[in-house]
């Protein structure tokens, strides 16, 4: 199949429309505009238009009239080129190749590129090609085709990333490039045992053949797995991922000016601490380097942010900060959060919000709401304007919350009833109905210890459209998350001031309260460090220190990008691990050839083209028509 | 002297029943215009008398006044005279041409019925000759009172013709013309310029006063077509394609040279020549015959 090909031909049924012109530039010939006139004599000698020229004149505005109406009709036949796609039926060999830092040592991915050269050649003459570039994220390079020249020009402009490892990514990828065709995948990498990490993505067909080109790369790598800014130190550790120890150089650079230097021998995958001996400014940017030779260099230097980090501000509002609970439990619970640097709790009463403004509720980064029965119509509006601009917060129901100014507090309805209610005679547990929630990560190992807890009154929550994450023992919903288009609601239908349960007292009180607030200020957040590929909007992939423009009242503030540790660790698997390691899912798919065919018409929109070209050739058509008349 | 406003627009000309009317009213309204106008003097007008000067010929005294009254006054232009008029009237295919209201034809024809009157009135002897590529109609010039109705007759029942050949009429009345005269005539002249001139010499070599009008209409003048189209001429059909805002300049020069052509040679021969407007009043056409007559005479 090659050439150009059409979804809809019969579209071009419309090009017989051609007639029409053709038809009136034959009538019209034979019945120019004749002028009878007596002085005839007096134009002879003038100078009129040459016939010729005229004739020629009239075949292009014909040849461009006839043009325009062939483009119209192609275009609504929708055109696309057959040839820059694969039927259905051909089976295509997929070359996967690995971008990934850990193949950016000394001559390493120049023999990734021979090698996915050498894959591409060595496809069936009955085989499609296509190309697919993978980190830890997965990109087609070049789609089946036949043209194996294509996929070499692609796998010459193919570099190197500072990104880790995603095997994952890359069969997920090379199953949609696939499609339902049958055929092979060559995975060109560095079998980096990293590189299986992450969460599946599905898996190849199960007819799907695949294959491993390794790339030989060096065992051996130093690299800066941290680098922190502690008092007026800064202090970095350097990790030997190699099978022999090794003397390396470390060096410190503020503001990329060497500041201290250090050397340690580093034993065999071990990691060594550095505490460099020189004082460091207040404010700006460092870099931690390792002098790491023929290992991987994209991981030999950490960038960090000397600046103070922004505080996560969260405002725990109580209806009375003096009385028992007062939110003290939530208050030292988030307050013991990364060793007390983790939040910046304020605890207020529903009186003292009144005197806020919009503004100042605003940059909290989140609101945990224990007591509302002090809330004035103010302090009502400015929590109901914080959480309709986005904001997030956790709603515990205990006995301070006023269950008929919720729907005055909330943007949306909280199903909460109008009356508390006991739990049994003996009280009831927790039990997690989704431990995959984030608040639940430190309880997923020692599930019990939430299960060790007795509430006795909770305030009974419809679950209906909520995300039920814990239940009280016999049924009713312990902890929902209301679903929300921007920010986050938690809702836990109990107290957590002590008053109606111990909960506050139990060990898993402070990981509860602490990862119910790193989840509910994920959102607003601004990380002082970035792990590649994450990045901060409009920064580019790459490691470095970049100050992200003043935006939305926020001061410019420095961030630190770096690489991903993971993929610092050339340690590799056999390409039998591999390959046993491949997810397989049953073939569900049939080639479709209308599919494929209407898939490569919307990529290619030769449509657009074809009307485009159409009105240039009607302007073109006004044009000599003008100077014709 | 009146202005054109003043005067009968061809259009309203053409509406006024037969042309002996048509004739009159034209030089009537043309006589009563020139009473007030500063070409008194050459009027034939013969009910003019002035008060006697000396010096004034005393042969133009009216003796009857003196007797009446006791008063000397002359009797100015009131005269028989014998002189013979030929009226040459162009008959050919491209005299059908007409973008508005009147062709060339019927200006012309028009032309020549007021002239006729004209003619009549001053009690000169009128022929009329109607020409293509030759003679088709002749009568002979006569003042006899009945003779004017035969020339409005002729005009009134004109059939256009073919080709144009002025030179070779003209020729052919140069020999019929045996008495000093005053030939008129009306052409569009579209012919081979050199040819009409060698041929109208002739009458002036012959003694006879010549005076040529030129009738176009406004098309021929200002060539105002817009759109490219095939120019096919009226009588030899030939084809000239042709875009008007081309070749426009080039036509208007080509015209404006050949009357001015007319216009030099012919004055150089005592020949009064007068391009003539379709579009524009008749009566306009008859003051350049009256200043040749008055020559004539």
């Amino acid at each position: 199949m090659g050439g150009l090909s059409f979804l809809s031909p019969l579209y071009l049924l419309g090009i017989l429309a051609i007639a029409v012109p053709i038809a009136l530039h034959l009538f019209r010939r034979r019945t120019d505009t004749v002028v009878e006139f007596p002085a005839v004599r007096l134009l002879t000698s003038t100078p009129v238009e040459h016939q010729r020229r005229r004739r020629l004149r009239e075949l292009i505005l014909l040849a461009l009239r006839v043009t325009a109406l062939v483009l119209l009709a192609g275009a609504f036949a929708r055109p696309f080129l057959a040839g820059r796609i694969v039927a259905a039926s051909t089976p295509v060999t997929v070359v996967a190749m690995d971008r990934s830092f850990s193949l950016s040592g000394p001559g390493v991915f120049e023999r990734a590129r021979l090698l996915a050269a050498e894959a591409a050649g060595e496809a069936p003459a009955s085989h499609a090609v296509a190309l697919v570039a993978f980190d830890e994220v997965a990109e087609t390079i070049v789609g089946p085709t036949n043209d194996r020249g294509a996929v070499t020009a692609g796998i010459r402009a193919i570099g190197s990333g500072v990104s880790g490892t995603r095997y994952a990514a890359a069969l997920a990828r090379a199953a949609e490039v696939l499609g339902p065709r049958t055929g092979r995948v060559v995975v060109v990498t560095d079998l980096q045992q990293a590189g299986w990490q992450g969460p599946s993505r599905g898996g190849l067909p199960d007819d799907v053949e695949v294959s491993v080109k390794r790339v030989e790369a060096s065992l051996q790598n130093l690299a800066v797995v941290a680098a922190e800014r502690r008092g007026g130190r800064v202090e970095a550790t350097v990790r030997n991922f190699g099978l022999e120890a090794r003397t390396a150089q470390v060096t410190l650079s503020i503001e990329g000016k060497e500041a201290a230097r250090a050397t340690r021998s580093i034993p065999a995958q071990s990691a060594v601490p550095i505490v460099f001996d020189a004082e460091v400014p207040s404010r700006g940017s460092a870099s931690v380097t390792v002098a790491d030779e023929g290992g991987v260099p994209a991981d030999d230097t950490r960038y960090l942010v000397l600046d103070p980090a922004a505080p996560t501000r969260i405002l725990v509002l109580v209806a009375d900060p003096s009385a028992l609970g007062g939110g003290l439990y939530v208050e030292r619970a988030l307050g013991a959060a990364d060793a007390g640097q983790g939040f910046e709790v304020t605890v207020l009463d529903g009186r003292s919000l009144t005197s806020w403004t919009p503004d100042q509720i605003s940059r909290e980064h989140a609101l945990v709401l224990l007591g509302t029965r002090s809330l004035e119509r103010r302090g009502r509006e400015l929590v109901s304007g914080y959480l309709t601009r986005g904001g997030s917060a956790l709603l515990a129901l205990g006995p301070d919350i006023d269950p008929a100014t919720l729907g005055e507090l909330m943007p949306m309805p909280t199903a909460v009833a109008p009356q508390a209610q006991e739990l049994g005679a003996g009280g009831a547990t927790l039990v997690l109905a989704d431990p995959r929630h984030p608040v639940f990560r430190p309880f997923v190992t020692p599930a019990a210890a939430l299960g060790d807890v007795m509430f006795e009154r909770f305030w009974p929550v419809g679950d209906e459209g909520r995300r039920v994450l814990a239940r009280f023992s016999g049924g009713p919903a312990a902890f929902l998350e209301q679903p929300r288009p921007s920010g986050r609601l938690l809702i836990f239908a109990s107290d957590l001031d002590n008053r109606w349960n111990r909960f506050p007292l139990s060990p898993a009180f402070v990981p509860f309260v602490v990862e119910a607030g790193r989840y509910l200020t994920e959102v607003r957040r601004q990380p002082q460090t970035w792990v590649l590929p994450t990045t901060p909007p409009g920064i580019e992939a790459r490691p470095g220190v970049y100050v992200l423009p003043n935006a939305g009242g926020v001061p410019d503030r420095r961030v630190a990008v770096n690489v991903n540790m993971e993929e610092s660790n050339p340690a590799p698997i056999s390409q039998d691990e591999f390959l046993a390691a491949v997810p397989r899912v049953p073939r569900t798919t049939q080639p479709d050839e209308a599919a494929e065919a209407r898939k490569a018409e919307d990529s290619q929109r030769l449509w657009q083209w074809g009307l485009i070209a159409m009105f240039l050739a009607l302007a073109g058509e006004g044009l000599v028509g003008r100077r014709a008349t | 002297m009146a202005g054109p406003a003043r005067y009968l627009d061809p259009a309203i000309v053409a509406r006024l029943g037969t042309i002996d009317l048509k004739a009159k009213t034209i030089v009537e309204g043309f006589l009563t215009g020139l009473h007030r106008s500063p070409f008194k003097g050459f009027s034939v007008e013969f009910a003019e008398y002035r008060q006697y000067l000396p010096g004034d010929d005393l042969a133009t005294l009216d003796w009857k006044i003196y007797a009446r009254t006791d008063r000397h006054v002359v009797k100015k232009f009131e005269e028989e005279t014998n002189l013979e008029c030929h009226i040459m009237l162009d008959v050919s295919r491209s005299m059908g041409y007409g973008s508005h209201a009147v062709t060339k034809l019927e200006y012309a024809s028009y032309l020549a019925g007021a002239l006729a009157y004209l003619m009549n009135r001053q009690r000169d002897a009128v022929g009329l000759l109607t020409f293509d590529d030759h003679i088709r109609n002749l009568l002979p010039s006569s003042a006899r009172p009945g003779h004017l109705k035969s020339v409005l007759l002729t005009l009134e029942r004109l059939t256009l013709g073919t080709r144009t050949d002025i030179a070779k009429p003209l020729g052919d009345l140069v020999q019929a013309i045996r008495k000093r005269g005053l030939v008129v005539l009306i052409s569009d002249l579209l012919d081979e310029p050199d040819r009409i001139i060698e041929g109208l010499k002739h009458f002036r070599y012959r003694g006879t006063d010549v005076v040529v009008f030129q009738v176009l209409d406004p098309d021929e003048l200002s060539f105002p077509f817009e759109r490219a189209a095939r120019f096919r001429d009226l009588e030899s059909d030939r084809e000239v394609v042709a875009v008007p805002a081309a070749v426009r300049d080039a036509y208007k020069a080509r015209l404006d040279a050949m009357v001015s052509n007319f216009r030099t040679v012919l004055g150089q021969n005592g020949i009064d020549y007068t391009l003539l407007d379709t579009s524009q009043p008749l009566e306009l056409a008859l003051l350049p015959y009256l200043q040749t007559r008055r020559r004539t005479l």
